[in-house]
């Protein structure tokens, strides 16, 4: 199986660990991965602003990098959804059908439904408390949705559980939003500030050292946080915990 | 007539879709016991339940539960307590000041403690006027879901009817649940 | 690149115990909802059965009001269509005028809030009375609600203890609950049993009975109709349902998930006049038909006004109701507001995160968060685009469609890490309100990559 590995904007410029990490995972499962160069942006941040036909070019631009693979996977479950969900409804525009919507995966969803991996050498001795991100779990169904009256299940909490000496906790409102929601965040800033403080100090009481997740864009919303008021609590993507000792 | 040829008219113009009618079979929930579930949603609505066995006798039951009722209303003949037949009095203004109304219930809801009373007096206000009311409920009438209950009012001839679930409520100071808004302060709902 | 929203949240975030009373207690009506929608193992079903019953029910809008009509009619109701906002008014108000009356009783109706009826009345010379315990509040200090079914979720026990000092003589600092709603209950009384006229909502209005169905914890509905001879009723034309068994499905719906109650106190049918009493229903379109012919935002129809997507909303909760431009707030408020004047109330659609509770939580499966992800998408040719925002994403653009450029503004890009503070945190920076910026890595993934150092 030929794996694409998908690493989005700001993953590449700010958090290239996560798309190491991602890599390493990918190959230690027994994954083909190979990352298709010079890859830049899905387009969710146009978008989300109100500008989604400007995201054609980039939408189309990722169907030529991945043609060649069986499946693309990303450590953002955000920018997955957006392709998953967007690009198809973007490129109709153009006629062209999206290929990368029936392929594409977040690596936690990858390795829970498609690798299933019985085990991992990772070990972690360590509180986290796991950051249920709204696309993650609202679009990609990563976790059953706190509105839904579904029975209750976790797929990161799932490969969390495969890790050695760690402590799993969740905050309390289990997957309300950290206000990130890309130019959410500069155009509303107050409501954004105070509801990533809020989350923050929801992961903080579950004990927890560390928040950690599926989507380094609500990770690194909080990180920010953290740092401003200098929190007791680390951000952490959920890559870099599964892909420890490799 | 204008508006209203106008407004449907624009109606049939605008509308784009046509959705088939959907089958209301639902498979909804069944309670073990119904009547045990009908008790526990009525005092989650701040309601009581009461139960009257055939010896007890109605009217000292009443006063067990309402010792301080003075002003009591009914146009049933099994209440004796009664000081007035409230589809005597010529206006229904003059309910105001009554301390309890002792009415009857057509057939309770398991899953949330409501009693469908169809307007069995001559003023519905008698409903809601006094202090406190008592709704007489043969215990053997409960259904479980709003389905059934609908199901069974379904081609019934009514002017007016109602579920009420338990006595009127606020919260509109602050989410402070208080009893009696402008409604009874307190329902009792006896089981026969 | 602040919005009329942006600015009036920043305004109710100032008072940060407040807007934490706000945030906990709603979540705390959230918190109940989700408990008696998990009470029920067929929840999902019925949310299905719901939307779809909606749909049909909108897609056979004409045939249905017209059966409801000749139903009505037949039960001895009097049916009036009113077109628009001032043809609903002039209906209510000749109601009145005709029969001389002086007040009106009238309980809880965002129809009529829409059409602005209690100042047109007023304006008249009737006195018209809200009997819902917080619109009276609200009423009495000349305020608008701020959530539609919570109106007065914004205002403390204390205010309301010296509107009623004021207003009714109660006793000064009592601010406890219970006293103050009994004070407004005894007060509230007279007016009922001293109306010539009462109005109430509708929440459904089922087509083949003719009867029309009113939710209410308070019982003020109820009280308001049972003394005076004239009863008036109005409904947005899409609460009509097709029969009594649809309402089977909404009534196990509407109070579970707005207020986490099995159901409201009072779910009462009217179906035909009391004894020697009038009953008249008008329906009202006011833009409803219009809304029918908008393919993405059809499903906003499918609303029952239970008030839900406020109270799950992460925004709502800590902006509160005043911070929207229109006169229903929250995720449906801002959805409402675009399908009445997209010009006008473009200012609410910066209020979502798209994070998507209010579609998963919505009874009737609005898809709210998406249809606002539409609406944004329309801003740029309806002329209300952001420039800022504009300029941001064209810049982005400019920037993800060229790889050659993007890779080189990542290789200079670490050098912001090592600017001065005040160069990087200052008015223009919004995301430093509250928060630090992120750090560029060294080196990126794609540079890594190239570099062969990823193993």
């Amino acid at each position: 199986m030929k794996v694409g590995l998908f690493i989005p904007c700001y993953i590449n410029a700010i958090y290239p660990e996560v798309g190491v990490a991602s890599y390493k995972l990918l190959k230690a499962v027994g994954m083909d991965v190979d990352y298709p160069l010079d890859q830049t942006c899905c387009g969710q941040p146009m978008a989300n602003a109100g500008f989604e036909k400007e995201s054609y070019a980039m939408a189309m631009r990722m169907e030529e990098l991945f043609k060649a693979y069986d499946y693309v996977v990303g450590p953002s479950a955000s920018c997955v959804a957006f392709v998953k969900e967007y690009h198809p409804g973007i490129l109709k525009e153009g006629n062209h059908v999206c290929s990368n919507a029936g392929k594409i995966y977040d690596i936690c969803e990858f390795l829970h439904d498609v690798v299933k991996p019985a085990s991992l050498s990772a070990e972690f001795p360590h509180k986290v408390s796991i950051h249920n991100s709204c696309h993650g779990v609202r679009e990609l169904n990563l976790s059953s949705p706190s509105e839904r009256n579904i029975p209750y299940y976790n797929k990161l909490r799932n490969l969390l559980a495969l890790v050695k000496g760690i402590e799993i906790f969740e905050p309390k409102r289990i997957d309300e939003c950290c206000g990130f929601g890309g130019m959410f965040s500069i155009e509303e800033p107050e409501v954004s500030v105070c509801m990533a403080q809020d989350k923050v100090a929801d992961h903080i009481s579950t004990g927890a050292e560390y928040i950690t997740g599926a989507d380094s864009s609500c990770l690194m919303h909080m990180q920010g946080v953290i740092e401003r008021e200098n929190l007791p609590i680390k951000t952490i993507h959920i890559v870099q915990i599964l892909a420890t000792g490799l | 007539m204008g508006s209203r040829e106008e407004i449907l008219g624009n109606i049939r113009k605008n509308t784009l879709f046509s959705f088939e009618k959907p089958s209301y079979e639902i498979d909804s929930i069944k309670y073990e016991d119904k009547l045990q579930a009908f008790c526990d949603m009525l005092k989650v609505a701040g309601g009581q339940p009461v139960f009257m066995s055939p010896d007890d006798d109605l009217d000292k039951l009443i006063s067990r539960l309402y010792p301080d009722a003075k002003r009591i209303a009914s146009n049933l003949p099994d209440v004796k307590c009664a000081v007035y037949n409230p589809d005597e009095i010529e206006n229904s203004r003059e309910l105001k000041n009554t301390d309890l109304s002792v009415v009857s219930g057509a057939f309770g809801v398991a899953e949330n403690g409501a009693v469908w009373i169809p307007l069995n007096v001559k003023y519905k206000a008698l409903y809601f006027i006094s202090e406190s009311l008592v709704i007489l409920l043969d215990k053997r009438e409960i259904v479980h879901t709003m389905h059934e209950a609908y199901k069974r009012i379904s081609g019934e001839r009514y002017g007016y009817g109602l579920f009420m679930s338990g006595p009127s409520k606020t919260a509109d100071i602050e989410q402070a649940l208080v009893f009696g808004a402008h409604g009874p302060m307190s329902v009792s709902v006896v089981l026969y | 690149m602040s919005t009329r929203h942006s600015t009036a949240a920043a305004r109710f975030l100032k008072d940060r115990e407040q807007e934490k009373w706000h945030d906990e207690t709603l979540w705390l009506v959230r918190a109940k909802r989700d408990k008696m929608s998990r009470s029920l193992p067929e929840w999902e079903t019925l949310r299905n059965l719901a939307a779809s019953i909606k749909l049909y029910s909108n897609s056979h809008l004409a045939d249905l009001l017209e059966q409801f009509e000749k139903n009505a009619a037949g039960n001895g109701a009097i049916v009036h269509w009113a077109k628009d906002a001032e043809e609903y008014n002039r209906i209510v108000y000749d109601l009145l005028k005709e029969r001389n009356i002086k007040r009106l009783a009238k309980s809880k109706s965002m129809l009529a809030e829409e059409c602005g009826m209690n100042s047109y009345l007023m304006e008249r010379g009737i006195d018209v009375v809200e009997t819902d315990l917080g619109e009276r509040i609200l009423q009495l200090m000349h305020l608008k609600p701020s959530h539609i079914v919570l109106p007065a979720i914004h205002i403390k026990r204390q205010q309301v203890g010296e509107m009623m000092e004021r207003e009714m003589g109660t006793e000064k600092g009592n601010f406890d609950p219970t006293y103050l709603t009994h004070a407004a209950r005894k007060n509230l009384r007279e007016i009922f049993l001293n109306s010539d006229a009462a109005m109430t909502g509708v929440n459904f209005a089922v087509a083949s009975t003719g009867e029309i169905v009113v939710c209410t914890n308070e019982g003020n509905a109820d009280m308001g109709t049972s003394f005076p001879k004239l009863h008036i009723a109005a409904f947005g034309l899409e609460k009509i349902v097709p029969d009594l068994e649809a309402l089977g499905v909404f009534t196990r719906l509407l109070a579970r998930s707005g207020t986490g109650q099995p159901i409201t106190s009072y779910t009462s049918h009217y179906r035909s006049p009391q004894n020697g009493g009038e009953f008249h229903i008008i329906i009202v379109d006011n833009g409803r038909s219009e809304i029918l012919k908008n393919r993405e935002h059809i499903r906003i129809l499918n609303c029952i006004r239970c008030g839900e997507c406020m109270n799950t909303c992460p925004v709502y909760r800590r902006s509160g109701g005043y911070s929207y431009t229109y006169f229903i707030p929250g995720p449906i408020g801002i959805n409402l507001s675009m399908l009445k004047n997209p010009k006008l109330y473009s200012d609410n659609l910066s209020a979502c995160s798209l994070c998507l509770s209010c579609s998963n939580v919505c009874p009737v499966k609005v898809d709210l968060g998406e249809q606002i992800y539409r609406w944004r998408q329309q801003l740029d040719g309806l002329g209300q685009a952001n420039p800022v925002k504009k300029q941001i994403s064209m810049g982005l653009k400019y920037l993800m469609d060229r790889p050659k450029v993007f890779n080189t503004a990542l290789k200079f890009a670490p050098l912001a890490n090592q600017m001065p503070r005040f160069v990087l945190y200052n008015k223009l920076n919004a995301w430093g309100k509250g928060r630090e910026l992120p750090h560029f890595a060294k080196k990126s993934f794609n540079e890594l990559w190239k570099n062969n150092q990823v193993k």
